[in-house]
């Protein structure tokens, strides 16, 4: 029975932590703007990295 | 003809400017491009030239940028700056990219950040080291205009709205899940067995995760509900708080009392309907941007000339707001302006691009006399108005009135699921008081009559019944995307359900919307010979009818010509081969002493062309009339078939312009239209369409320009065509994003399909749970049977709006 409980416990401690991942996700902003990202991986920034370099 | 390496525009080679970039030759059509080639290069930026698709980036603007209206947004964050402002000119990401690169290399900018769906640019600096004005001057040297944010409240509002729709909709997706982990295994229990104290304890834990999702996600819904009961109206919040609560409650009765549990269902109803209101949300909410994009049409400042017109050599001009113009004041516009205000040209010459407000693209001549409109862009030459309306009062102005009104008159549709529940509510409510009654009757114990009444408003709830509407319009305008018709939010499908009349534009819809040389004759001279000729000095002028002409004799040979000269408006002059050559209109060569109406065959030919719809242009050679010209804007090739498709589908079709009534019979009977309405201020055209309305027929329109924007608006359905401006495509519900007007019956057909694929979806949902109604009234609901439920009017109307994917 314990070991159900704990299972239970660790499963809801993982949840709610997603939960609060998701809203903070949404309060900073991450879901603001869905139509640039899928761009990015098009910018290829190549100068920026040759600096640093 | 050259190519500029900057702007990807022609121009003729007399103009070219060249340069020397990273040892290559490259060539420009002025010095602006020239410099914004070098600063972008210089910046380490030449990827720009590479990553642009089409877009083309206009000239800069060398006004200085008014910082006034932009230093009340900014705002404080610890030892920096912030502030919000809107790009003008995004048009693609490399813009973006462009942007974002260039504000974070400039000193003292610690973060830019460029929205690319809203064009909001947020940026952050330390005042020590740089000012707004160096940012705003940085934007504007690569081609973009800074505008001040000025957020109205209720786009705030719509914003916030989202967030927080999506915010409840995520909690209720996150608790639904972990309280799935718990309705299984008591699922389980009931077939193999469960102790009873696990059960307690699942049981428990169930209602832990059940509450917030009840109380916190279905807020909005208790809160309409409440509102609906108060004003007697059984809504859809009123249903799913029925459903809802009432399997919250009893569940926590039946807990207590040792018996079934039902708090998946109270979950699950308010997360599959927080659901389907997000996909709808995100389609939604643009409308009020076209009127935010249309006052940015018109300048904020002016030119007014000071001291009296007649005395040339003091007068000077001031740079003033356009608030503090008066009536009767002087303005100076000089060439690529915008004009500010509506006028009367008193001194000067010029063409303007009246194609914004009229939708026509051939630009107008306009001398002494001729009436000027705010907003509208001079071409070439510079010239003096006087103001005969103040910044309230000019037909943009009015435009912008008429569209800010159609969309506030817009009344919400009543969906069809509404109007379905509207009946389902007080019949279910009644059904459940007949169960109370039969139980009490039969001499049943209180409790037990009053919980098999509420599990027939457990049971009725259709859970799919959220997701009815929404998933029917998502696949259905996914579909219409796949095929190049852009569907803004789903209440556009249930509104053009009962299309009566479709209404066109002439201009950019009915016809290609440019300039083509229809027929063309030489007098004296072979017909190829006087193309060559006129060609020749056509090539030279920037004009559309010139490039009708130009693109016509692309495989011909081109004369050069020398001492050039063009008059706006009335034609153009040169020598060819030693020869003095002229083309124009009428007016032109009798005021250069050429007879253009001494043949009466060919007078009668030109004035039947120009019956047709065609502009006629005269060449003369060596002082003589050496051919005519006819130029027109071609009806599409679909047109007449699209009008015969429509008619077909028993709508009737009609057209309407602002065109003269000539040109719009020849385009109308071209393309198999009988009703034509000429001559038609935007204005007019909204009001034409409102009383169609009136005589009770829905009405879909479709136009391109910012001319039909108020019709469009007004319209039961707006559709604009994929060429159109801006303030178009977001006063209209629809776009065809291809040039095609053979898309149009395929939309019409679409939303008609996708209406009846909702119908069908709303039995659906309510189907398997009326099925189970009786099971409830006489007592032997089980959870299982309400899961089952669930789940197969789930998966029915899931399977059913995924039918719209074929064909």
């Amino acid at each position: 029975m314990w070991s159900i409980l704990i299972l239970i416990f660790l499963t809801l401690c993982a949840g709610i932590a997603a939960w609060l991942f998701f809203l903070w996700a949404v309060k900073s902003g991450q879901y603001d703007d869905v139509e640039r990202p899928k761009y990015r991986m098009l910018d290829e920034e190549k100068d920026e990295k040759i600096k640093k370099q | 003809m050259q190519k500029c390496d900057h702007c990807l525009l022609e121009f003729p080679d007399r103009e070219a400017v060249y340069d020397e970039v990273k040892g290559q030759r490259k060539v420009f059509c002025c010095n602006g491009c020239k410099g914004i080639y070098r600063l972008i290069n210089d910046e380490g930026l030449g990827e720009f030239y590479k990553k642009r698709a089409s877009w083309v980036p206009g000239p800069a603007e060398d006004k200085p940028v008014d910082t006034a209206a932009f230093n009340e947004h900014i705002m404080q964050t610890g030892n920096e700056l912030e502030t919000d402002i809107i790009l003008d000119g995004i048009r693609c990401a490399s813009c973006v990219w462009l942007n974002e690169k260039i504000l974070y290399r400039t000193i003292g900018v610690t973060y830019a950040n460029v929205n690319y769906a809203t064009h909001k640019a947020k940026i952050r600096w330390n005042p020590q080291e740089t000012g707004i004005d160096n940012i705003l001057a940085r934007i504007k040297s690569i081609g973009y205009t800074p505008k001040p944010f000025t957020s109205k409240a209720y786009e705030k509002e719509m914003e916030n709205r989202k967030r927080d729709l999506l915010i409840r909709f995520g909690t209720a997706s996150f608790f639904s899940m972990q309280l799935m982990l718990y309705a299984v295994a008591l699922y389980a229990g009931y077939f193999q067995g469960i102790d009873e104290e696990t059960k307690n304890i699942f049981h428990l834990i169930s209602l832990v995760l059940t509450t917030p999702v009840v109380f916190y996600s279905g807020w909005p819904f208790i809160n309409g509900a409440v509102r609906g009961l108060r004003n007697l109206h059984f809504n859809m919040d009123l249903l799913i708080m029925t459903g809802s609560g009432s399997a919250y409650l009893y569940s926590i009765y039946e807990m207590f009392s040792g018996g079934k549990v039902y708090f998946d269902t109270a979950a699950m109803i308010i997360t599959l309907i927080l659901l389907g209101r997000y996909i709808e949300a995100g389609a939604k909410g643009r409308a009020s941007q076209a009127i935010t994009r249309l006052l940015s049409l018109s300048p904020k400042e002016a030119r007014r000339i000071v001291g009296a017109i007649h005395e040339l050599p003091l007068r000077s001009s001031e740079s003033i707001p356009i608030s503090s113009i008066k009536a009767g004041d002087m303005i100076e516009v000089i060439p690529g302006e915008k004009i500010p205000l509506d006028g009367v040209v008193m001194e000067g010459s010029s063409e303007v691009d009246e194609s914004m407000l009229t939708g026509e693209s051939k630009p107008v001549s306009k001398s002494a006399g001729s009436d000027v409109f705010c907003g509208t862009q001079n071409l070439y030459g510079n010239f003096i108005f006087k103001v005969n309306k103040t910044a309230g009062d000019t037909v943009l102005s009015q435009i912008i009135k008429t569209v800010e009104e159609a969309q506030a008159r817009r009344a919400p549709v009543q969906t069809t699921a509404d109007r379905v529940v509207g009946i389902f509510v007080p019949a279910i409510l009644l059904l459940s008081f007949a169960t109370w009654m039969y139980w009490i009757f039969h001499g049943s114990f209180t409790t037990d009559a009053v919980m098999n009444a509420v599990s027939v408003l457990v049971i009725a709830c259709p859970c799919a019944l959220g997701l009815a509407t929404p998933l029917a319009i998502l696949v259905g305008t996914t579909k219409g995307a796949s095929k190049g018709i852009l569907i803004k939010g789903g209440d556009v499908i249930e509104k053009s359900k009962n299309i009566g009349i479709i209404v066109l534009d002439k201009t950019g819809t009915l016809t290609e919307g440019r300039p083509v040389l229809s027929s063309f004759k030489g007098i004296g001279m072979s017909d190829t010979e006087a193309l060559r000729l006129a060609s020749s000095l056509e090539r030279l002028s920037e004009h559309s009818i010139g490039k009708a002409l130009v693109s016509a004799s692309k495989a011909l040979e081109l004369n050069d010509v020398t001492d050039f000269k063009a008059y706006p408006g009335r034609g153009l002059k040169g020598v060819i081969n030693g020869k003095p050559v002229l083309i124009g209109n009428r007016e032109f060569m009798e005021s250069n002493g050429i007879d253009a109406a001494s043949d009466r065959n060919l007078l009668s030919e030109i004035e039947s062309s120009e019956l047709s719809g065609a502009t006629v242009v005269y060449l003369s050679y060596e002082g003589n009339l050496a051919g005519t010209f006819s130029v027109s804007d071609t009806v599409r090739n679909e047109a007449a078939d699209v009008v015969k498709m429509l008619k077909h589908k028993g709508l009737d079709v009609a057209m309407i312009t602002g065109d003269n009534i000539k040109t719009a019979a020849a385009v109308a009977r071209e393309a198999g239209i009988d009703t034509v309405k000429a001559q038609m201020s935007p204005v007019e055209k909204a009001e034409e369409i409102k009383r169609m309305q009136e005589c009770g027929r829905r009405v879909i329109m479709v136009g391109d320009g910012i001319n039909d924007a108020p019709a469009l608006v007004q319209a039961d359905v707006g559709i604009a065509m994929g060429r159109a401006t801006d303030i178009a495509l977001e006063s209209s519900d629809m776009v065809l994003m291809r040039n095609d007007l053979r898309l149009l019956p395929y939309a019409v057909n679409l939303s008609k399909k996708t209406f009846s694929v909702i119908r069908q979806n709303i039995f659906w949902a309510f189907f398997y749970n009326a099925v189970a109604i009786p099971l409830a009234v006489v007592g032997i609901l089980h959870p299982i049977v309400a899961a089952g439920a669930m789940a197969l009017s789930s998966l029915s109307v899931v399977g059913n709006s995924l039918r719209l994917q074929r064909g």
